[in-house]
This record gives C-alpha cells, structure tokens and sequence, in this order.
C-alpha cells in the first residue's frame, strides 16, 4: 500500500531496469523538484518579463486617462485588463506599478540578505557577547507587532522608496539570520575551519573566505524565498495606505483605489493586480522550494 | 495516561513561569516604550485631527494642553508610567473615554475571529500535513504541496476581495462586511484560514517526514504495529511539540490584530482600531491597544509552553534546552 512496501517486493530477484529507476523514489523527487522549477519560472516570468519591458511596449499612459474611458470592463476597446475611475489603462498601470513594487523587493531582499548573512555568520562564528546581541535582537523582534510597527516607522519617516525598502529589510532579516548562524555553527567545527586556524588565517578571512562561500548556496535560496515576501509585504502595506505614491502606484495602491469600486460590479480593479501579486509571488516561492530541495540534496550527497 | 499538575509540580516550573512573566513585563515595557518614543517623534501635530478647521493658535494650544503634549517628553513619559501604575492608560483622543476600554470593546471581536480561524486551521491543515507525509513523492503530493505554495503566496487583502465579490456580490449569501450575525464570521475565518492551512500543513508535512524515516518506526513497524498506530501514535506524536508550538505562535499573531482581514470586512477588532487610530494619530488609543495585544500574546505564548511537558513527558521545563 505504501511506497516502502510496494518497493521493497520488488527488490528481491529483479534487475534494475530504466523503467523501474524512473519510478524510484529519488528520480521522481528530482522530476518533481524540476516542475516545481519550471512552473515557478513560468509562473514569474509572466509577470515579470513584461513589468521589465513596460517601457518598450505599446501601452497607454498610465497616468493620463480620458474620462470617457472610465471603468471599462476588461477586453474592450483595446483595453485587455479595463479601466479605471479616472479613465486610465489598467494593464499599463499595473506594468509600470510593478516597476516600483519589484525595485522595492528586489532592494530589501538584497539589503536584509545582506545584513542578514553578516549577522549570523559573525553570531555564529565568534559566539560569546555578539550571539547574545543578535540572538536577542531575532528574539526582541518576533515579539513585537511587526505590521504596527511597520505602519508606525512608515508614518514617521514619510513614504519613499528608501523608507519602504528599509523598513521591509528590517523586518526580514532575523530569517536569513537565523539560517546562516545555525550554518556556520556546522560548518565551524569542520576540519578545514581548524586548518585554516593552525595555519594563522584572521577570524574575518575564514569567515570571508572559506565559510561563507561554503554556506552561500543554502542561504541565498532563503534570501530568495524572501523576495516572495517583500512583494506580500510591500503590497499590505500600500494597500493600508502606507506605500509610495508617485510617479505610479505600486500593485497595493491600485488595489487600494479600487476596493471602493468592487460593491457596484467593478470587480477587475481589485482581482486583476491581486491576480498578478499572486502569479508572481507563486512563481518565486515555487522556484525557490524546487531550488531548495536541490540544494539540499547536492548537500547531502557532497 | 497520567496527566494533570504533577507534570508541572517542584520548584523548577514555578520559577520557569515567574521567570518568564518576568521577561513578558520587561518585552511589554521595551515595546510601549518604543511606541511611545515613536509616535512623539512622528512629523504633524495631532492637535490639528481635533480642532475645528482652520484653528487658531489659542485652540491649538488649549487641545495640546488637555492631551497633555505641551509636556517635555520625560515628563509625558513619566507620566505615562506612574498612570500605568494605577491601571490608566490615559484617555482616547477621538473617543473621549478611557483608551483600555475602547480596546476591551473591540478586543472580543479579535479574539473570537483568532480561535475561528485557528479552529478552522488545525481541523484542516493537521490531517493534511499528515496525508501530505504518508503520501511524500507522489502525484497527488506533489498536487497537495504545490497547493499549499501557491496558498501561502496570495496576499491575504485579495483572498478577502475575491471571497466577497463572489459570496457576497454575486452569491449574497453572507453580508459583505461588519458582524452582525455569526454567518459574517465565515468570509474572514476563511481568509485567514487559507494562509494558516498553508504554513501549518507544510509544517506538519516536514516533520512527519523526518519521523516516519526515522529508525523506531521502522523497528515498531518489524514489530507489526499497524500503519494507522505509527502514524498518529508513534511519529505524530512526536511531531507535536513544534506544530502546537507553530499554532501558538500563529494564535499569538492573530490577537495583535488580523490587521488587514479587519480592515477589509469592517470587523470591529483591534486590527481595524488601531490602524485608525494611527491615522488620527490618538495616541493613548495606540499605546493601549500596542499594551493589552502584546501582553496577551506573550501570555497565549506562555500557557503554549505549560503545554510541552503534556506532549512530552521528557520535558521538563526550567532545565536548558538544547
């Protein structure tokens, strides 16, 4: 019935045929591990080729609208996705929207990778009062209401890319953190760490040098898997009406104006740009779990 | 099955639990006073949100007087502080009552959609998470995980929309928004709910996979336990430290308000009340709600952890963990 059973009858007596590897447990890992993959690139870069080519392609103005093109369901008058109140191309908006929700993303998930990575390899490597502080810090930060707080620093400083961008790294970073110092714990012990000791390397070169490029792999898959969650939180947050607002609105923001709208039928302006968030944030998670399984595999095999 | 306090008797626990309460008032501390540090730093002046148009300076003055907000900072702290003492956490600017009783107001409304929506995941997401591990490396698992994926990537405000515009625009089967009867408890539980049972069952799903591979199972399966036994008793069993840890956590999260859920159902909670009160910039209103959340959920925290030495007898708690 089960898979171990079923496989364990056919061991004895039988040879290895192509047909029976392909079925083993580790080819169909792999296999799926690869749809995985496949699906999550599709998935992205549907949405994300054309947010990159927005400029290139033959859009409207997407912040110019006729107002006798106001609402539009989608699928007229050249319109693919409609229009909004004001008249203007939603398919356009949400391209050029997404310019600045990705930018956004893409800077947190290296600014919180980056800190995160530093702070948890040094946490990790030297112990002592430094894994106190850090350590304290991932604690400190787990307690406290993030999107309050989030909400809070965004009203204080103002809502701009900068600001936006900081705030969403600093409320990532105890994840990359937490993996890589639970990773260099590991990778300190080894043989070569202790070589690299005898032999007089500083502290900060074998950490530079030879332990984070060991680590590096697995990390930066969690990094990526954050970029799935810097677009979520980004969108939450100007869907509060804390996001940037100008020159377009990110992929929040249109939700935002269009939640009013959806009571009197305009469905299209809430579903459409949460249909595309959607689409991407599948993408990145289901790449970066395919991406992962890999990784530990190649891992568990070296 | 023995159970009951003597898991929890000796001294150990009762100063593991006064430790911890200890480490909850100093959290509650360092977190208000953050708040507090934050908000008089904010640019614009409250006043302005209470006067009438175009107020003069006398107005103004007088609003700032009565909040309060005239005071040097210490001194707006300190008073803060010695009010606290005696149960007062000052008076909401908009409301004009005691800012703890607003919050207490809406606090049931929280409470109630946060055991819905935990009650409604642990049903689901547990026996998934376990049909999920039975099934490892198959189709219909690799269907069920990529499910699970795509559940914990849609932003939670879209879910809200898309379950409204087709059960309550189209289908009018429950009203669109507020809470007036129970029914307008489902849309929300369910919102919530569709992320939680993505999370949770993929949990459930991992560590149930590391036990049914490890060697006791396959010493208790030679002995011919039967499949359902080393499921549930056996390597479910030893799974439930983390997944209830996991729920605690969630159910701790959700008192903090389900920021967005509330705000796009209109539920009264304190979600929906403090993301108000933050653009009317009421001050004690935040300070109260930052307050009772965060204390509550360091307790919900707490009581999960009393809950270990139930699970697991090896447990004892006041001994460092490894």
């Amino acid at each position: 019935m089960t898979t171990a059973t079923a496989q364990s009858t056919d061991i004895p007596g039988t040879v290895v045929t192509p047909a029976r590897l392909r079925r083993s447990a580790a080819a169909r890992r792999h296999r799926y591990s690869r749809i995985k993959m496949w699906l999550g690139a599709v998935c992205a870069g549907v949405v994300i080729i054309p947010v990159l080519l927005a400029q290139v392609l033959p859009l409207q103005d997407p912040v110019n609208g006729s107002l006798a093109q106001a609402l539009l369901p989608p699928m007229t008058d050249g319109h693919l996705f409609g229009t909004d109140a004001n008249g203007r191309d939603l398919l356009s908006r949400v391209l050029h929207g997404g310019q600045t929700s990705l930018l956004i993303g893409c800077l947190a998930v290296l600014v919180s990778g980056a800190i995160g990575i530093v702070a948890g390899s040094l946490a990790g490597y030297y112990g002592g009062w430094i894994d106190t502080v850090v350590s304290r810090l991932l604690e400190a930060q787990m307690s406290l209401p993030l999107l309050l707080m989030l909400l809070l620093v965004v009203a204080l400083f103002g809502p701009s890319i900068l600001v936006i961008t900081l705030v969403i790294a600093i409320a990532q970073w105890p994840e990359p953190a937490r993996i890589t110092r639970s990773l260099v714990l590991v990778e300190r012990e080894k043989p070569y760490v202790a070589a690299a000791r005898v032999l007089g390397l500083h502290r900060l070169t074998i950490i530079g040098r030879l332990i984070i490029p060991n680590i590096l792999q697995q990390a930066l898959v969690v990094v990526f898997l954050l970029l799935a969650q810097a677009v979520l939180l980004e969108s939450a947050l100007s869907f509060l009406g804390a996001g940037v607002q100008r020159p377009y609105p990110t992929w929040g923001g249109i939700i935002s104006d269009g939640r009013q709208l959806f009571i009197t039928g305009q469905w299209w302006l809430v579903t459409i740009p949460g249909l595309v968030i959607a689409l991407l944030v599948i993408g990145v998670n289901l790449f970066g779990d395919g991406l992962r399984d890999r990784v530990r595999r190649t891992k568990a095999a070296s | 099955m023995t159970c009951g306090p003597s898991r929890w008797s000796g001294p150990d626990t009762v100063s593991y639990v006064l430790k911890r309460l200890g480490q909850t008032v100093l959290t509650a501390f360092l977190t208000i006073l953050t708040v507090f540090v934050l908000l008089r730093l904010a640019p614009g002046d409250p006043a302005y949100n209470y006067a009438p148009p175009n107020p003069s300076t006398e107005q103004l003055e007088a609003i700032r007087k009565q909040f309060g907000l005239d005071q040097p900072l210490l001194q707006q702290f300190w008073t803060f502080l010695s009010n606290l003492f005696h149960g007062d956490v000052g008076t909401s600017f908009q409301f004009k009552q005691p800012a703890l009783q607003v919050v207490m107001d809406r606090l049931p409304y929280t409470i109630t959609l946060a055991i819905a929506a935990i009650v409604v995941t642990t049903i689901i997401a547990v026996p998934l998470g376990v049909w999920m591990a039975r099934r490892n490396n198959t189709a219909p698992e690799l269907g069920a995980n990529i499910a699970t994926i795509a559940g914990q990537s849609m932003p939670d405000f879209w879910i809200g929309f898309v379950l409204l515009i087709i059960f309550a625009v189209n289908l009018s089967w429950f009203q669109p928004s507020g809470f007036a009867t129970w029914g307008e408890l489902v849309l929300p539980t369910a919102t919530i709910a569709i992320l939680q049972i993505a999370l949770i069952s993929r949990l459930v799903r991992r560590e149930m996979v590391a036990n049914l591979a490890a060697p006791y199972i396959t010493v208790a399966r030679s002995r011919g336990v039967p499949e359902r036994d080393l499921t549930w008793k056996y390597a479910f069993a030893n799974s439930a430290i983390p997944v209830v840890t996991a729920l605690g956590t969630r159910f701790a999260a959700m008192l903090n308000g389900v920021v967005i859920v509330e705000v796009v159902f209109k539920w009264p909670g304190v979600g929906a009340l403090v993301v108000d009160a933050l653009q009317r910039r009421d001050f004690p209103l935040i300070q109260a709600t930052v307050l009772v959340t965060v204390i509550l959920a360091l307790v919900v925290q707490l009581a999960v952890d009393l809950v270990y030495p139930i699970l697991d007898p090896r447990v004892r708690l006041g001994e460092a963990s490894s």
